[in-house]
C-alpha cells in the first residue's frame, strides 16, 4: 500500500504566536512549487509549546521544531526524498545529537496520550480526520446500544473523577442528575481557562473539539439532557472559532440536532462566552454567569445535580473530563480503570511550566510521580540552577519542596500535602524564586478575584495579602506569621466555594516548607532569591554574602576609576584580591543581564580593580583606641583572618593561632598556585598584620581553657573542615586513598607525591577539580617518599615537578547537571584533558600487578533524596573496571574539633553555635566558617569573620559597628547604557602548552580597556526607580 | 421571577458583550438600553457589568496592550516584563492614553505559559520577554505610528 505523506503543522495559540501561520504560507508555497502529492494539515496544539513553530511529517513521524518560513524549502526537498533535515531535528540537551522522531523525543516519550492523542495530529477544523480516528463511533455505540443507566455504569466502574479539581465521580454524578425529578435538564462543559498556569481546556478545544461534543454527547443521553452549554472565555477566541466550526459539521453530520443516529434523541449545544471571572470555575458560580447574573457561587445543597440552571438539574464537568468519555465508551471501563492508581485512575493532564526546559501540555498516569513529569518529560531545570517548588492546582494550589518530588500525582496524594490537582497548572520554580513571594503573588491574585461573598474570603484574603506585602518590603514581624496562619484557616473554614477554601493554600504550603524564608525576611531583612523589591537594591550586592556594593564598584570600574572600585570592595572585605580570583561568585548567578545575554564578570572585575589599586584607600581606614581586651582566634583561613582583622580595627588586641606552617587555611593549602598564586595571598596576609594582628603558627591549640587562662577575653574558633570523608567502599584502606584536601596540601608544600600515570579523583566538588587538574601538572615518576620528609627533602622535591600524570579521570556519581564544581571550573579542567565519567560510582578497590583496580558501577538518576536532589542509583549489569595508579577521594571533608574543647557537635561534626550572634554554648567561645557550615566558600567564610568580628565586639562591650567609608560616598554617575545584546567579555587565559608544564596562573584577567568595556555592560539595577 | 423572564435574563451577557463589540466599551447609554430590552434593573445591568473583568465602562485605546501576571510569568521575570511596559507607555495598569492610543490591562492568565512571560497587544501574543525585548515592542509600534 502505497503511505500518504502527511506534514502536521501546529496552529495552536503558542505556535500562532511564534509564526506559524507564516509558516503554513510558505510550506504551502514550496509545496505547489515542487509539486509534491503531499496533503498540508493545520493541526491543533501539539503540546509542547515552547519549542515552536511545530512541523510533523507523518508517516515517519519527523518532528521539527522552531521552524521558520524560510526552512520551509529544505522540509520540501528532504520530503521529496523521504529523509529528515537533521538541522531542524530536536536535539538532546544533554549531548545535542538531533533526535528525528517525536516518538523518541524525551518530551513526548515519558508521556502516555489518551485525552490529548489526537491533539497536533488531526485538523480539528475537518470533521474528516476526527471520524478517520474512529470519532463518533462511542457516542453511536453509546446511543444505539447502551441504555443510559449502563453508561452512568460503565463511567463509574472507570474510576473516572471530575477533572476539574474535586475529583468527584463521575459516573456516581451523572447518575445523580439522571435520578433527579424533572424532564428538563441540563449539561454543561465547564471549559473556563481562567486558571493561571493551566491552559489545557482551551488547547484541547483548539485541537480537538470533537473530542469534547462527543463526550458532552454521550453524558447528555446517560443523563437526559437535550440542551447543553459549553462555558468558553471569550478571550480564547481561537478555541471559540474551533467549537463554532465544529458543531456546524456535527450539525451537518447528524451527531447534535433532533433525532441522532435515528435513535429519538435530540441533543444540542450552544456556547457561552465567559466575560472573565476566575471565581465562575465553581460550578454555581457559573451557572450564575449564564442566567445573566454576576458570578457569585451559592450554597450547596442543593447541588446542581438537583437543582441548577434555572432550577433545573444540571450536570457540570469540565473539558478534560469530558473528553475522557468517549476513549472509556469505546475501549471500557476495565481498560481505563487499569490505568492510575487505585483511588485516581486515568491520566492527568497538566501545562507544565515556569523553571523546566521543556513546556507544554503535558498527559501521564495518575500516580506518576512529580520528579518524572519534571525531570524526564520536562527535561530539568534550565541553566543548571535548582529546582526549589512545584505549585500545582494554580494560585490556589500549594508549593511542594523539592524533597517531595517523589510524591506521586493524584487528587488524594496532593491533598495530603496541601496541594491540589486543581485544573492542572503545575509550574515549577527554581532558586531564584522567592517563596514568600509566590505566597503574595498568589493571594493578590485570589485577593482581586474574590467575588466578594463571603466575609472571611474578602477581608481575609486582603488581610493577608496585607501582610504578606508587609513581610516582602521588610515590615513583617515575627507574630505576623502566627496571624497568617489562623487567617488562612478562617478563611478556608468560612468560605462556600472552592475559591475560598482552597486560596489560603500557597500561604500554609509555604510557610510550612519554606519558613526559613520569611523568617530570613523578617529577621535578616534578606531575600534569598534577591525578588522582593522592597528589600533588594541590586540582586547582586544583595546576594553577596559580604554584602559588597557591586554596582557602585562596576560602576566607577565603567568610569576607569580602578582605584576607588577596589576601595569599595575593601570596605566589606580583607581579601579583595583573593576574592577577583577564586570567589565563586554567587551575585553572578543573580545578575540580571543574564536575561539579555550573560551576567556580568563580576569576579573577573573585581581582579580587575585589585590589579590596579594604589592603596590610597587605606588613609580613610578607621583607627580607634585600644580597648584593652584581648582575643584569640584558633585558625587563620578566611573566617580567622577577617574576624581578626576587624577586631583588630575595634580596637582589640588580636592573636591568631594556625597549627599549619603559613597561615591562609584553606586559601593556600587548597587552592592550588594555578588558580591563586601564593604572593597574592601573602600580600593580603601582611595588611591583616599591619593592622595589628599578631599571627602564631604551627601552634595547634588543644584546649580552650588555656586560652582563657592565658588571659583571652574571647576565642573565636575557625578551625575550617579539613579531614577528609572517607568513600566508604572495600579496598580504600589497602590501596592507600589519597585524601584530596591531604593531596592538595601536600603539593602546597612542595612534598612530592607519587601518582604514576593514571589518576582517577573521585567527587564532583571544586576540590575535585583541583585535584584533578593539579595531578595533571604534577611529576608522574618522581621517588621522594611524601608521608616523613623533613623541610631539605620537601626543597628537594620541589624542584622534582615534572610533568603530568598522564591520564586524569574525575568520576562522578550524577550527572553535569548537579555537579557542584563551579562550571568554569569544569571547563578548564576539560580543556586541560581531564576526563570526567558522569553517573559512576565506584564500588570496589584492589590492587592488581602494580596497579589499582578500580570496580565501577554506571548510575541514573532516580527518585529525589531529601536534598531535593535525584538520587543515583546503580544500573545493573553495568559494573566495569579501570585500571590506574592512584585514586584521590574528594567527596567531601569534616571538621575536626580537638577533644579538649568539649563543645557540643552536629551528627556532621561541625560546631553548634548560635545563628545570630556565633555564640557557642559556652560564653565568650564564637565560631563560624566551615567549622559550623561544613564545606563553603571563601566569601562565605569572610562574610561569617564579619558577623563574628561584630558579635565579639558587642560580647566585649563595643558597639559592633565594623562598617568603613573607604571613599567619599561619591555623587553616583550612571553612564548611558548600551542598546541590545552584548556578551560577556572573554577572560584571557593561559595557552594549554604553557598551563601544564607547572603551576602557572591560568587566568591571565582583564586588560583596563576590557574591564570598562565590561563594567559598561552593567544594568545598574541599584539605580532602579521602585 | 417568572420562567420567561430567567431566560431573558440570561441573554445579559452575551448583549453586553455585542454592545461592547461595536463601540469598544460599554457606554452609559448602551447600559440603559439593555437594561429595558431585557426588562431588568439598570442597578442589575451595572452590577453585571462592573462585575466581569471583559467589560469597560470607559473607551479603550486603539492598541489593546494585555500584560500576563499568570503564575509561570511571574516565575519567569513577568512583574518586570509589566513595569517595563507601564514606563515605556507612561501608563498604570487598567489606563488609557489620553489620545486613546493605547490601554495598559493586565490578565491573570493568557494561557501562553509555555512562551511565558508574555503580552498580548491587539490579540497578538509576544512571548519569551525581557524587559529589554518587551521595550522593543513599543520602540517598534512607536517608529511604525510616526
Amino acid at each position: 500500500m502505497k503511505t500518504e505523506q502527511r506534514l502536521h503543522l501546529c496552529q495552536g495559540t503558542g505556535c500562532l504566536s511564534a509564526g506559524a501561520d507564516r509558516l503554513y504560507k510558505a510550506l504551502a508555497h514550496e509545496l505547489s512549487k515542487l509539486d509534491l502529492p503531499v496533503e498540508l494539515k493545520r493541526t491543533g496544539c501539539h503540546g509542547f509549546c515552547q519549542r515552536g513553530p511545530i512541523v510533523i511529517c507523518e508517516p515517519q513521524g519527523f518532528f521539527y521544531c522552531a521552524i521558520q518560513p524560510q526552512d520551509a524549502g529544505e522540509i520540501a526537498e528532504a520530503l521529496s526524498q523521504g529523509r529528515a533535515v537533521e538541522r531542524l531535528c530536536y536535539r538532546d540537551p544533554q549531548t545535542g545529537r538531533p533526535i528525528p522522531t517525536y516518538h523518541e523525543i524525551p518530551f513526548y516519550k515519558g508521556q502516555s496520550r489518551i485525552v490529548l492523542r489526537n491533539c497536533g495530529h488531526i485538523d480539528p477544523e475537518d470533521i474528516e480526520d476526527y471520524l478517520a480516528v474512529e470519532g463518533y463511533q462511542a457516542a453511536r455505540r453509546a446511543l444505539l446500544e447502551m441504555t443510559p443507566e449502563q453508561i452512568c455504569a460503565e463511567v463509574e466502574r472507570s474510576g473516572l473523577r471530575g477533572r476539574g479539581g474535586a475529583g468527584f465521580p463521575t459516573g456516581r454524578k451523572w447518575q445523580l442528575c439522571r435520578q433527579a425529578p424533572g424532564s428538563e435538564k441540563y449539561l454543561i462543559c465547564n471549559a473556563d481557562g481562567g486558571t493561571p498556569g493551566a491552559f489545557m481546556a482551551r488547547s484541547i478545544l483548539e485541537a480537538d473539539p470533537h473530542a469534547v461534543i462527543e463526550g458532552m454527547l454521550i453524558a447528555a443521553y446517560a443523563i437526559g439532557a437535550q440542551q447543553a452549554f459549553i462555558y468558553v472565555r471569550a478571550e480564547d477566541s481561537l478555541a471559540v472559532k474551533r467549537l463554532r466550526i465544529a458543531m456546524a459539521q456535527a450539525r451537518e453530520r447528524g451527531f447534535l440536532g433532533k433525532n441522532i443516529f435515528n435513535s429519538g434523541f435530540d441533543f444540542d449545544i450552544e456556547i457561552f462566552e465567559g466575560a472573565g471571572a476566575f471565581v465562575c470555575g465553581e460550578e454555581t458560580a457559573l451557572i450564575a454567569s449564564i442566567e445573566g447574573r454576576r458570578g457569585m457561587p451559592s450554597p450547596r445543597p442543593p447541588y446542581p445535580v438537583q437543582s441548577g440552571l434555572w432550577g433545573r438539574p444540571t450536570n457540570v464537568n469540565n473539558v478534560k473530563t469530558y473528553a475522557s468519555v468517549p476513549h472509556i465508551i469505546r475501549n471500557g471501563a476495565d481498560w481505563y480503570s487499569q490505568i492510575g492508581t487505585k483511588q485516581s485512575k486515568g491520566t492527568a493532564i497538566f501545562s507544565l511550566t515556569g523553571k523546566v526546559n521543556n513546556c507544554g501540555l503535558v498527559e501521564v498516569p495518575m500516580g506518576t510521580t512529580l520528579a518524572e513529569i519534571i525531570y524526564e518529560i520536562g527535561g530539568g531545570i534550565p541553566g543548571g540552577k535548582a529546582l526549589k517548588a512545584v505549585q500545582t492546582g494554580g494560585p490556589t494550589g500549594g508549593c511542594l519542596p523539592a524533597s517531595l518530588l517523589n510524591t506521586p500525582v493524584d487528587f488524594d496524594s496532593l491533598t495530603a500535602l496541601g496541594a491540589i490537582m486543581g485544573s492542572g497548572g503545575m509550574v515549577v520554580m527554581d532558586e531564584d524564586t522567592c517563596m514568600v513571594d509566590i505566597a503574595r503573588y498568589s493571594l493578590d491574585f485570589t485577593q482581586k478575584e474574590s467575588c466578594g461573598k463571603c466575609a472571611p474570603c474578602r477581608l481575609g484574603t486582603k488581610q493577608m495579602l496585607n501582610i504578606l506585602e508587609a513581610i516582602t518590603q521588610g515590615r513583617g514581624r515575627m507574630e505576623d506569621l502566627d496571624r497568617l496562619e489562623r487567617l488562612a484557616k478562617s478563611v478556608q473554614a468560612g468560605s462556600l466555594c472552592g475559591l475560598g477554601q482552597t486560596a489560603p493554600n500557597p500561604v500554609l504550603t509555604t510557610l510550612r516548607y519554606f519558613r526559613e524564608e520569611y523568617e530570613e525576611h523578617i529577621k535578616y531583612k534578606h531575600c534569598r532569591a534577591a525578588v522582593c523589591k522592597g528589600l533588594v537594591k541590586a540582586p547582586c550586592s544583595h546576594t553577596c554574602p559580604a554584602e559588597i556594593d557591586v554596582p557602585r564598584y562596576v560602576r566607577l570600574i565603567a568610569a576607569g576609576r580602578f582605584a576607588d572600585a577596589h576601595a569599595v570592595i575593601s570596605e566589606k572585605i580583607p581579601f579583595p584580591s583573593v576574592c577577583g580570583l577564586v570567589c565563586f561568585h554567587p551575585c553572578e548567578a543573580r545578575c540580571r543581564r543574564a536575561l539579555v545575554d550573560d551576567a556580568i564578570a563580576i569576579r573577573a572585575l573585581k581582579r580587575a580593580a585589585a590589579e590596579r589599586d594604589n592603596g590610597r584607600w587605606k588613609l580613610y581606614v578607621k583607627r580607634r583606641p585600644p580597648t584593652g581586651k584581648r582575643v584569640a582566634v584558633v585558625g587563620s583561613g578566611p573566617a580567622g583572618l577577617t574576624a581578626a582583622y576587624y577586631l583588630a580595627r575595634k580596637g582589640h588586641a588580636v592573636t591568631v593561632f594556625e597549627a599549619f606552617e603559613k597561615p591562609g587555611g584553606m586559601m593556600r593549602y587548597g587552592i592550588p598556585e594555578y588558580r591563586l598564586p601564593h604572593e597574592i595571598l601573602d600580600a593580603e596576609i601582611s595588611e591583616i598584620e599591619a593592622a595589628g594582628v599578631e599571627i602564631h603558627t604551627k601552634t595547634k591549640i588543644e584546649s580552650l581553657d588555656q586560652l582563657f587562662a592565658q588571659g583571652f577575653d574571647a576565642i573565636f574558633l575557625a578551625l575550617g573542615a579539613h579531614r577528609g570523608v572517607k568513600l566508604g567502599i572495600p579496598g580504600e584502606d589497602e590501596v592507600g586513598v589519597l585524601d584530596c584536601i591531604d593531596f592538595l596540601r601536600r603539593v602546597k608544600l612542595g612534598y612530592h607525591v607519587e601518582l604514576g600515570e593514571r589518576v582517577a579523583v573521585i567527587g564532583g566538588g571544586n576540590a575535585a577539580i583541583d585535584a584533578a587538574r593539579t595531578a595533571l601538572r604534577l611529576g608522574a615518576k618522581a621517588t621522594v617518599p611524601a608521608a616523613d620528609a623533613d623541610q631539605e627533602v620537601l626543597d628537594a622535591s620541589r624542584m622534582a615537578r615534572r610533568l603530568g600524570a598522564k591520564e586524569v579521570r574525575i568520576i562522578y556519581r550524577r550527572s553535569s547537571t548537579e555537579m557542584p564544581a563551579s562550571p568554569e571550573e569544569v571547563h578548564e579542567a576539560l580543556t586541560e584533558g581531564v576526563q570526567i565519567e558522569f553517573l559512576t560510582a565506584p564500588i570496589k578497590m584492589t590492587k592488581e600487578n602494580g596497579s589499582i583496580r578500580l570496580d565501577c558501577v554506571r548510575m541514573r538518576l532516580g527518585p529525589v533524596d531529601a536534598s531535593g536532589r535525584r538520587h543515583p542509583e546503580p544500573i545493573p549489569g553495568s559494573a566495569f573496571s579501570i585500571y590506574v595508579d592512584r585514586v584521590i577521594s574528594a567527596i567531601g571533608e569534616a571538621p575536626e574539633i580537638p577533644e579538649g574543647f568539649g563543645l557540643r557537635q552536629t551528627k556532621w561534626s561541625t560546631l553548634v553555635v548560635d545563628p545570630d550572634t556565633l555564640m557557642t554554648e559556652r560564653p565568650g567561645v564564637f565560631a563560624g566558617g566551615d567549622v559550623v557550615t561544613g564545606p563553603a566558600s571563601v566569601i562565605e567564610a569572610i562574610a561569617a569573620g564579619r558577623r563574628a568580628a561584630s558579635s565579639i565586639d558587642k560580647y566585649l562591650g563595643g558597639d559592633g559597628d565594623i562598617s568603613e567609608v573607604l571613599i567619599d560616598p561619591e555623587e553616583d554617575a550612571p553612564f548611558e547604557l548600551e542598546e541590545g545584546e552584548r556578551p560577556r567579555v572573554p577572560i584571557q587565559t593561559l595557552r594549554i602548552g604553557e598551563r601544564l608544564g607547572g603551576f602557572r596562573q591560568v587566568e591571565l584577567g582583564y586588560t583596563a580597556e576590557e574591564a570598562i568595556s565590561e563594567a559598561r555592560r552593567c544594568l545598574m539595577c541599584d539605580l532602579e526607580e521602585r | 421571577m417568572s420562567e420567561v423572564k430567567a431566560r431573558t435574563q440570561g441573554k445579559l451577557i452575551p448583549l453586553l458583550q455585542q454592545a461592547q463589540d461595536k463601540w469598544g466599551y460599554l457606554p452609559q447609554e448602551a447600559l440603559r438600553q439593555i437594561a429595558r430590552l431585557l426588562h431588568l434593573p439598570e442597578s442589575h445591568v451595572f452590577g453585571v457589568a462592573t462585575f466581569y473583568a471583559q467589560f469597560k465602562l470607559t473607551p479603550v485605546g486603539r492598541r489593546r496592550v494585555i500584560v500576563c501576571r499568570g503564575t509561570a510569568c511571574h516565575a519567569r521575570g513577568g512583574a518586570r516584563v509589566l513595569a517595563t511596559v507601564k514606563k515605556e507607555l507612561g501608563l498604570q495598569e487598567w489606563e488609557t492614553a489620553a489620545d486613546l492610543s493605547y490601554t495598559l490591562e493586565t490578565a491573570a492568565c493568557i494561557g501562553a505559559c509555555a512562551l511565558a512571560p508574555c503580552l498580548v497587544i491587539n490579540g497578538q501574543v509576544h512571548g519569551r520577554l525581557t524587559p529589554q525585548k518587551a521595550a522593543e515592542l513599543f520602540e517598534e509600534r512607536r517608529s511604525r505610528e510616526d
